[in-house]
């Protein structure tokens, strides 16, 4: 590599094309213009020098000897057949279940509901059946609206008393004393 | 042995596609130095690019039957390695590019660069070279980077990368060309 700046400047029209032209990725009218252009130009026939001096020297890698290779192909080929041995060991797994599972499936389900329906009835209740909507604080009882309560049927109670002691001979008026008692106050 | 090398692409993989392993193993064969050596561009670590490339052989096996032949084989099998490495450049952005240098200091490695011609002062100009260019590469954008590796180190072309990289061509040469002017740039400093 010689101690110079490795690349030139090219035309700045040109450059793009120029990149396209050393991958071999332009049409072939754009490569014919390129062509002519490079015919003229100095600095893009530099450029274009530059890029097939500097990228094929950056693209190379250091060479891996034939036991490395060897060595990687033997191992993806070990876990290629590790992989494959894990999917199959899980199908055989479940290859023999398949065919009673389902109906072994429902019966446990079955005798799970059943077994809860049992032994659970009054657990069930309570989800199945709606709580009791809250009472709200004002219209609960407490102890002074008991008292209250308790007072009003005691004045029941005398009303009741006081009628019983009243003599039943006190006969009830008739019809005509009626209206001949209303005559007198009138 | 000859004759199974001579099988097209879509053969062995409808072959693989049927359960046939072996199949699968001649695409190893055929695609492991180009596969590691991506991975390697990526990571610039050899267990590394090892361990990427065999994982996305892995993932291509697995997934095999979902390869529905719209492009090649190579096209859809570089798209797991490049989407694996940059998976692994996203965990590891620092690490990989950073350790370049003193993996090279270290062990030597200079030899692409350090042929028996190169005199001493040529060795240590090829160095520079290298650093300038692994700089230039790390600070590009991901994409831009993705698309001068896959084409000039990989030897895609500019259609397959897009189709790697599930852009247009048009964009492929705008990052082909955007990241040639930041090696450009980098290098012509370099007197």
């Amino acid at each position: 590599m010689k101690n110079r700046a490795p690349l030139a400047s090219a035309c700045k029209q040109y450059e793009e094309d120029l990149v396209l032209h050393y991958y071999g990725e332009n049409g072939q009218d754009e490569r014919r213009k390129i062509e002519n252009h490079l015919a003229d130009c100095l600095s893009c026939r530099s450029f274009l020098d530059d890029l097939r001096r500097l990228l094929p020297q950056i693209t190379q890698i250091e060479k891996m000897p034939q036991s490395f290779w060897d060595n990687y192909y033997r191992q993806t080929v070990a876990k290629l057949a590790d992989y494959e041995e894990r999917k199959f060991s899980w199908r055989a797994f479940f290859a023999p279940m398949r065919m009673w599972m389902v109906p072994a499936f429902g019966t446990v389900v079955a005798a799970v509901l059943v077994v809860g329906l049992m032994f659970g009835k009054d657990n069930i209740k309570l989800f199945v059946e709606p709580r009791a909507e809250k009472i709200p604080q004002e219209i609960m009882a407490d102890k002074n609206q008991l008292e209250f309560f308790e007072s009003m049927e005691i004045i029941e109670a005398l009303g009741k008393l006081e009628a019983q002691d009243e003599p039943k001979t006190e006969a009830t008026p008739t019809d005509s004393t009626r209206v001949s008692g209303n005559a007198q106050i009138v | 042995m000859a004759e199974q090398e001579e099988v097209r692409d879509e053969e062995l993989v409808a072959l693989a596609q049927q359960g046939r392993r072996d199949s699968f193993e001649l695409l190893v064969r055929r695609y492991m130095e180009k596969a590691f050596h991506i991975a390697f561009n990526f990571t610039r670590d050899t267990e590394t690019a090892k361990d990427l490339s065999q994982d996305a052989f892995l993932r291509a096996y697995a997934n095999i039957k979902q390869f529905d032949g719209r492009s090649s084989f190579y096209t859809w099998f570089y798209r797991i390695v490049v989407n694996l490495c940059l998976d692994h450049a996203r965990r590891h952005r620092r690490v990989s590019w950073e350790s370049l240098d003193q993996m090279a200091e270290e062990s030597g490695e200079q030899r692409q660069f350090a042929d028996s011609t190169f005199a001493p002062d040529e060795h240590a100009i090829a160095g520079e070279t290298k650093r300038r260019v692994d700089k230039t590469l790390e600070s590009m954008p991901k994409k831009q980077r993705t698309a001068f590796l896959l084409r000039n180190h990989q030897g895609l072309s500019i259609a397959d990368v897009a189709k790697v990289m599930k852009t247009t061509e048009g964009t492929v040469r705008v990052y082909l060309h955007r990241a040639v002017a930041a090696l450009r740039q980098s290098l012509v400093e370099f007197v």
